[in-house]
């Protein structure tokens, strides 16, 4: 048996298709990597954002729940010790007019 | 070859045939169990594996916000933790409780959902609801437990800020969400969405590794309502304030725009915050602006009177005779609460006196009084965006008795809603056009369309007479504990007394007080309705403990809306042609 001898040439080009294809194989398994991983970013971000949004909705309804008339009322009159104005306490703004709800 | 050699190798043929038969026989055996496993058990199989290592969960949709007029929110969904557990494979139903036992101080488990856990785990159930609406931080503290089966899940929980603000408008959601009373229920449909579903995947140890959305919920639309969240509170709190001054039994107080219809406020006492919905008391859950019928008494002699203008064959000028107190009908006579003497027709309404409405009806017929009746539909809903509206009760005339035109006119023998009687005061109000009230503003941003059935009822020659006759009623008659100072003010007073079963008759000692009236007389920009039931204190008339009721609250909402009082509004003069002309 004669083994056979490879020229420089077909060397080179043999080194040079498994180095590309390992460059493919690479940047495929790059490709894909970096595909979920920005899926798991973007999940995460959507993720940030629902928070987000909820603590919003949170924030809202907790003004809201403060800021209700009868706990702006409350304590306007238990801890602020205000009344209800007399009628000739009441000064109307010039130029004020008639609003219909 | 030796002998030995060839027996040697006849043994090994032996032996590796042997071996060989055994192996296939295993073989077989490996290939029949798989044939039982993947093939004829594959369903069986599958399912076991997809319950341990997976399940579907339904997401919650983000049910829609309910705002006020102004924009301030009135109900909204917020999320929450519910608590589930999941069977863990080969576990009895008792052991699968004492699991969840465990749990029970931490969740606050009443002995109410031990028991409805107990049966859903004897029923086979897979997921089962342990708690809900607990706090989102909580979550972490379940994991720390280490139950296993035991997970919580995000879901929404609905919130109303404001407390009892409003709650018979709002209505409340279940457990599930879903609308159970009030606007939550009747605009179930706008406000609920579209649930989603969620694929989570566990290990073999029943963590979860992977949530994935197979259907991506629909969030619900957003309402506004017509009411104004700061006209609400005057009213409540008004109305709450007249029924301890009075001790009466319940009451409640509506306030619309009588141009558009719309609803500003609809209060009601008994009251309840719908956070813990269902009320403790069965007495506060009705909307009784629109669920409780009554007599409307002397309210009701708008209508009377709104059919004798109408009529040719009464004038502003005719007198009736009232001087003996009471008129003879069929039955009991019907009384006025003290001599009148010779009343005109304005004087009648003015004074609200029994006797002279009845001659008033007798001349106006039934005929002509029942057409008036349906034109202001009465027995009618209304057609407001709430459920359980009732219908009110009018009797065919077919069936109206002797006495039926007597008692009509003075608004008995006919039951009618606190809104009917306000509709057909806005009507009065509007110059003759009925406009029917509404109470939702917009969906979703978009306004709804004006209501198309505004329809004229009176001409406006009539309601131009009859307004400065109810306004005469507040600045002289009855009505003029609701005069406003610095406004104009048109209304009628209510007295009725209430049927008392065990007497089979009215009472003498149990009524119904109200007023019905709307400010400023020019430009009406409120109208007001305020009922109180069986008031306990000496005073017991509309127009001593409704009306006063209704000069606070239109005082107040008149400032608020930014409507001056002006120093020297003009008095009312019903003049023969019915029209209102300034006092010199």
């Amino acid at each position: 048996m004669v083994r056979k001898k490879f020229r420089r040439n077909e060397l080179v080009f043999g080194a040079l298709a498994v180095l590309l294809a390992i460059l493919v194989l690479t940047f495929y398994l790059w490709h894909i990597t970096e595909n979920i991983r920005l899926g798991y970013a973007i999940g995460e971000a959507e993720n940030q954002k629902e928070n987000i949004r909820d603590d919003i909705k949170k924030l809202e309804t907790k003004k809201a729940a403060l800021s209700s008339l009868e706990r702006v009322e409350k304590r306007a009159r238990e801890e602020l010790k205000l009344t209800d104005p007399r009628d000739d306490q009441i000064v109307y703004e010039d130029g004020g007019r008639n609003r219909i709800p | 070859m030796s002998i030995a050699l060839i027996q040697y190798r006849k043994n090994v043929r032996k032996r590796t045939r042997i071996l060989a038969f055994v192996l296939a026989l295993w073989t077989l055996a490996v290939l029949a169990r798989l044939v039982q496993l993947q093939i004829f058990g594959h369903a069986r199989s599958r399912a076991q594996v997809t319950q341990q290592t997976q399940a579907k969960f339904e997401i919650s949709p983000q049910r829609g916000t309910i705002y006020d007029r102004k924009g301030n929110i009135l109900a909204q969904s917020i999320s929450s933790l519910t608590v589930y557990d999941s069977p863990m494979a080969g576990e009895s139903s008792a052991q699968r409780m004492a699991r969840v036992r465990k749990l029970e101080t931490f969740l606050g488990l009443s002995a109410n959902d031990l028991e409805r856990i107990r049966s859903a785990m004897d029923r086979g159930a897979g997921n089962i609801v342990l708690k809900r609406k607990l706090n989102l931080e909580d979550d972490a503290k379940i994991r720390a437990l280490g139950v296993p089966g035991v997970f919580a899940r995000e879901e929404k929980m609905r919130f109303y800020p404001q407390g009892d603000l409003a709650s018979h408008i709002l209505g409340s959601v279940g457990v599930d969400n879903a609308g159970l009373a009030g606007v939550e229920f009747k605009h179930e449909a706008t406000l609920q969405g579209k649930k989603g579903q969620q694929l989570v995947l566990r290990d073999a140890h029943r963590r979860e590794y992977r949530f994935e959305t197979l259907v991506e919920p629909q969030r619900g639309n957003d309402l506004v309502l017509t009411i104004d969240s700061t006209i609400q509170y005057f009213a409540q709190k008004a109305l709450e304030g007249a029924i301890q001054k009075y001790r009466a039994s319940w009451g409640t107080v509506i306030i619309s725009h009588p141009a558009t219809g719309e609803v500003l406020a609809m209060a009601n006492w008994p009251s309840y915050d719908p956070n813990s919905y269902p009320p403790e008391s069965k007495e506060a859950e009705p909307n009784r602006s629109i669920q409780y019928m009554f007599d409307p008494g002397s309210t009701f002699k708008i209508v009377t009177a709104s059919a004798a203008l109408e009529s040719p064959d009464i004038s502003l000028s005719d007198v009736f005779d009232c001087r003996k107190g009471f008129i003879e009908t069929a039955g009991a006579p019907i009384r006025d609460h003290k001599n009148f003497g010779i009343l005109t027709f304005p004087e009648v309404i003015i004074h609200s006196s029994n006797v002279g409405t009845v001659e008033v009806g007798r001349r106006v017929g039934a005929g002509a009084l029942y057409q008036m009746i349906k034109a202001f539909k009465f027995g009618e809903r209304t057609g407001i965006e709430l459920p359980a509206e009732a219908l009110g009760k009018v009797h065919p005339l077919a069936e109206w008795t002797r006495r039926s035109l007597d008692s009509v006119s003075i608004g008995y023998e006919i039951s009618v809603t606190a809104l009917q009687v306000l509709q057909a005061m806005n009507t009065i109000a509007n110059r003759g056009v009925l406009v029917p009230p509404r109470i939702v503003k917009a969906v979703q941003g978009q306004p709804l369309p004006a209501v198309a059935n505004d329809s004229r009822i009176l001409t406006e020659e009539t309601a131009r007479r009859l307004i400065p006759i109810l306004e005469k009623a507040v600045l002289d008659g009855t009505g003029q504990s609701a005069m406003a100072k610095g406004y104009t003010v048109a209304g009628k007073t209510g007295t009725t007394q209430k049927y008392d079963p065990d007497l089979k008759g009215f009472s003498s000692s149990k009524h119904m007080a109200s007023f019905v009236g709307f400010v400023p007389v020019e430009t009406p920009v409120l109208s007001i309705i305020v009922v109180l039931d069986e008031p306990k204190t000496d005073e017991y008339y509309g127009g001593q403990v409704a009306a006063p009721v209704f000069r606070e609250i239109a005082v107040r909402v008149l400032r608020y809306l930014n409507i001056h009082p002006r120093p020297d509004p003009r008095p009312a003069i019903v003049a023969a042609n019915g029209l209102k002309e300034a006092e010199q």
